[in-house]
């Protein structure tokens, strides 16, 4: 077993694990993380820099369907396998669970050497110092940086499983998170916003801005919303929120039941035929770049609603086995200190069949743009409504006409989805779902709003 | 219990940490031991168990206005010592120290009487979840119950101070049932049989099928329960006065020494209260917690500190989620002043409104002052009674507001809540805790009744 570290930790608890359980319906799985990662925070009282490094193992035990998950760090590493045999008996056997094979034509990753690299200090800097005159830009001074920080990290990861699974591989991630103040004379208001990226040269530094910036200043400055059936088009921001909402839907065979009824056993859409529902690694701006799941599963493209229909789920190898098909690439290890479970990776609306937004703006006699989220989406898949607090503008024979400071949506999710006429082409990602979501604008004709 | 290897050689660990800190600079070294047992759960019961330990340390230095933390795995001296290289590399300053004096002991081996009692545990949790869901016909759970214990110690310059050990309960997720999916929070440090009896009582009512209706969009007086008045007071009061950005940044903190509530109110955050689950006798920085009263007799008293904030005048409420993360100003336990009142009281003085029973999220911001609470649980009032339950709503308030239309009386009992448990700010959760008597507000928006 090669990986970053040569302490040999790891491939001696993998053979003793190894050694020790072996029988039918046994195997083993070994997964290693090592992490470094730099934050630089700014605000009032100063500037705090975190230099994280850790490292960590997880070993998973599986016999009959029965699984004991054990983690600790590099000094509890004695601990793994008494303690993840002995939770063995206490678990309930579910069916599919098992260490994961390589696939068919799965080809050989390449080991990872080396430490991971802590990030650099100067490029965080330079980071916040540019988000800061992109506020100043957008803001035109009305709006103040109360506090910004970039976190910046390389992790490396491996695993082993006694079904012949062993990879190594490397990937990297950032996040610029800022709470911001304006100020306007009918008031104060402030938000926290956040973007990720997978490098952080991909950070969309200025689109944070400004969208930083709309959520403080139009809740101050903007009027009442229109009520009434109106045309409503919900920005990329808003909608992502939304379909990231949506993913659990899809996560292995959780919701089958569920996707049933509000699909009649799959003869209805799910959502209009404009939208296709993707999780997919390689998403042009998605945020998450790493080539493989928590279970060494190389990631791929998963279609899970195709013009409407759905046709897929996102799956890890127990779900998979369940389901009878092999692993979507999509066990989420959030943590090296949690298990595994279904996750996304970037979840988005394929923009493909989108038009540019202003295309969308100009068919738009009388409606609202949902431009800002005011409050986390509340969303209840099982009662099928849901509701959005926004705000943006009213639009006017294709113009934005008025600042609108908040309108709350809500009604039937699946008499929203389906009533989707047509969507752009600017897909936007945000954090969501333990993911990335993304989506491009949606424009939903006539929907009642008060 | 606390925990050996935070605690072992302790002159070494502060010869490495005063070497680190230099004439003019604060600092300290944090270590943390972290041990969770967890079950995902659902109404079939519990199903795959899983066991983690953590284990980390960080060094920390304070230079005028600039803070560094250097953060590595591990609680071993070789941890410490790689960590407080670091800092003083960063920090442009030379250790005292030499390489290696001598290795660590050898990790432990768990004794075998804690796995025992972890089966003792196992059992109990399992017993718990069966009696909360006697019938699991309709019903879908998705949880996570974990039994926590985490063991801190903090090293200064002069000495090593053991933070001590504490252990909760908590349990997360999602329950559908009814046709709704509804999120579901515990969090309890009593005693593990007791805690465990809570769980059991509090998955009891979330599960409980009970018809609901829709409340009526618009203005109601709003009758907290004691539990739901805590998330208020904790939103509502606690945030705006932890001490961070300039004394304008919060609507509270620009008001410093004026009425804004009843005369006769006191709000304190008490850490000392070590029957809540915020407790602590000394902070993440070593500083010993002092209880800090926020409302004075209805005025806007004082405000929370943490060394990066007050320097050495920190009244003790720097906090940390985990070892890797700074430690910032945070609430502990909130505890209100009761009055005389009973509920039935209270209801009367209402007469037609909403009993609030249970708030499962909240937010405000400190700038306006708006704030959003999300109501799980609530019955409406109708002359005074209790007229049936409602579906989730959202009350939304501006805090000035809400506080200038609380009413005088309030209940005679400032219970323990239930549904405060972690309190996530700024992707770092901190368990907190709070006691408050049941309380009146007139004029609260309700919003949202529909979903």
């Amino acid at each position: 077993v090669t990986g970053f570290y040569d302490d040999g930790l790891f491939g001696k608890l993998f053979t003793e694990a190894q050694r020790e359980e072996h029988g039918p319906g046994h195997s083993v799985e070994l997964y290693e993380r090592a992490g470094a990662s730099l934050e630089l925070l700014e605000d009032e009282e100063g500037v705090c820099v975190s230099e994280v490094k850790e490292r960590g193992f997880a070993l998973r035990l599986f016999r009959g369907g029965r699984v004991g998950f054990a983690a600790a760090g590099p000094e509890g590493l004695a601990l793994l396998l008494p303690r993840a045999r002995s939770l063995l008996p206490r678990a309930r056997v579910r069916r599919g669970a098992r260490a994961a094979t390589p696939l068919a034509g799965e080809p050989p990753a390449e080991p990872v050497t080396g430490a991971p690299n802590v990030p650099d200090e100067a490029a965080a800097r330079e980071i916040l110092v540019d988000f800061r005159r992109a506020v100043t830009r957008a803001g035109g001074g009305a709006v103040a940086v109360r506090e910004a920080s970039v976190v910046m990290g390389e992790r490396r990861e491996r695993i082993a499983t006694s079904g012949g699974r062993e990879a190594s591989w490397t990937s990297r991630a950032a996040s610029l998170i800022a709470h911001l103040a304006g100020r306007a004379k009918e008031g104060r208001f402030s938000a926290r916003v956040v973007a990720n990226a997978a490098r952080a040269e991909e950070l969309p530094i200025a689109r944070l801005a400004r969208l930083g910036v709309d959520r403080v200043l139009l809740p101050l400055t903007g009027h009442a919303a229109p009520t009434g059936r109106v045309d409503v088009l919900l920005d990329s921001h808003v909608a992502a929120h939304l379909i990231g909402r949506l993913a659990p839907f899809f996560f292995g065979d959780a919701e089958d039941a569920l996707l049933a009824s509000r699909t009649r056993g799959g003869k209805d859409g799910l959502t209009s035929p404009v939208l296709s529902l993707v999780d997919d690694i390689a998403a042009p701006g998605g945020p998450i770049r790493i080539p493989r799941d928590g279970e060494g599963t190389p990631k791929r493209r998963t279609v899970v609603v195709e013009r409407g229909m759905v046709t897929g789920r996102l799956t890890d190898v127990a779900s998979a086995v369940r389901r009878e098909t092999t692993s979507s690439g999509n066990a989420i290890r959030r943590l090296w200190s949690e298990p595994p479970a279904v996750g996304v990776t970037n979840f988005f609306v394929d923009p493909s069949p989108g038009v540019s937004p202003l295309d969308l703006l100009a068919s738009v006699t009388k409606g609202v743009y949902a431009a800002v989220l005011l409050e986390r989406p509340d969303i209840d898949l099982a009662a099928d409504r849901f509701r959005l607090v926004t705000a943006g503008y009213t639009i006017e024979k294709g113009r934005a006409a008025h600042r609108v400071s908040e309108t709350v949506l809500s009604g039937r999710l699946s008499e929203l989805l389906r009533g989707i006429a047509s969507i752009g082409d600017d897909l936007k990602f945000v954090a969501g779902a333990g993911g990335g979501v993304g989506s491009p604008t949606l424009y939903i004709p006539r929907w009642k709003l008060g | 219990v606390t925990d050996a290897e935070l605690e072992a050689d302790p002159a070494e660990a502060v010869r490495l940490v005063a070497g680190m800190v230099r004439r003019g600079e604060g600092g300290e070294a944090f270590r943390e031991r972290r041990r969770v047992l967890s079950w995902s759960a659902t109404e079939a019961g519990l199903l795959s168990p899983s066991f983690v330990e953590e284990r980390g340390t960080a060094a920390r230095i304070r230079r005028g206005r600039e803070t560094l933390l250097v953060a590595r795995s591990g609680t071993s001296l070789d941890s410490l010592r790689e960590a407080v290289r670091e800092a003083s590399r960063r920090a442009g300053t030379s250790p005292f120290f030499k390489a290696l004096r001598r290795p660590g002991p050898p990790p432990k081996h768990e004794p075998s009487q804690a796995e025992e009692s972890e089966e003792a545990r196992t059992a109990a949790l399992a017993s718990a979840l069966a009696h909360a869901v006697p019938d699991p016909r309709g019903l879908s759970l998705s949880l996570v119950l974990s039994h926590v214990s985490v063991a801190r110690a903090v090293v200064t310059p002069r000495a090593l101070h053991s933070l001590g050990s504490s252990s909760r309960l908590e349990a997360a997720g999602t329950i559908v049932g009814g046709g709704h999916e509804r999120p579901f929070a515990f969090q309890s440090p009593l005693p593990f049989p007791a805690a465990a009896a809570a769980l059991s009582h509090a998955l009891h009512e979330a599960t409980r099928p009970v018809p609901r209706f829709p409340a009526t969009e618009g203005e109601a007086d709003i009758v907290f329960s004691s539990s739901a008045a805590s998330v208020f007071w904790h939103e509502a009061v606690g945030h705006p006065l932890e001490a961070e950005g300039p004394e304008r940044a919060s609507v509270l903190a620009r008001v410093r020494g004026a009425a804004v509530a009843p005369p006769g109110l006191e709000v304190v955050d008490d850490p000392r209260r070590s029957d809540l689950a915020g407790g602590f006798a000394l902070d993440d920085e070593g500083v010993i917690a002092r209880p800090v009263t926020l409302l004075h007799d209805g005025h806007v008293g004082d405000v929370l500190t943490d060394r990066r904030t007050a320097a050495e005048a920190s009244n003790g409420h720097g906090r940390t989620s985990d070892y890797r993360r700074p430690p910032r100003v945070r609430m502990s336990n909130l505890v209100v002043s009761k009055g005389h009142a009973k509920l039935h009281d209270l209801f009367a003085e209402c007469g037609t409104g909403i009993f609030v029973r249970e708030i499962s999220a909240g937010s405000a911001d400190p700038e306006s002052g708006r704030f959003v609470l999300v109501v799980e649980h609530a019955e409406l009032l109708r002359r005074g009674r209790q007229a049936g339950a409602l579906t989730r709503f959202a009350l939304v308030g501006d805090l000035l507001v809400a506080l200038s239309n609380l009413f005088p009386e309030r209940g005679d009992e400032a219970l323990p809540a239930v549904g405060l448990g972690l309190c996530v700010k700024g992707g770092d959760g901190v368990a907190v805790g709070g006691a408050a008597p049941a309380m009146l507000i007139r004029g609260l928006h309700v919003r949202g009744a529909r979903l």
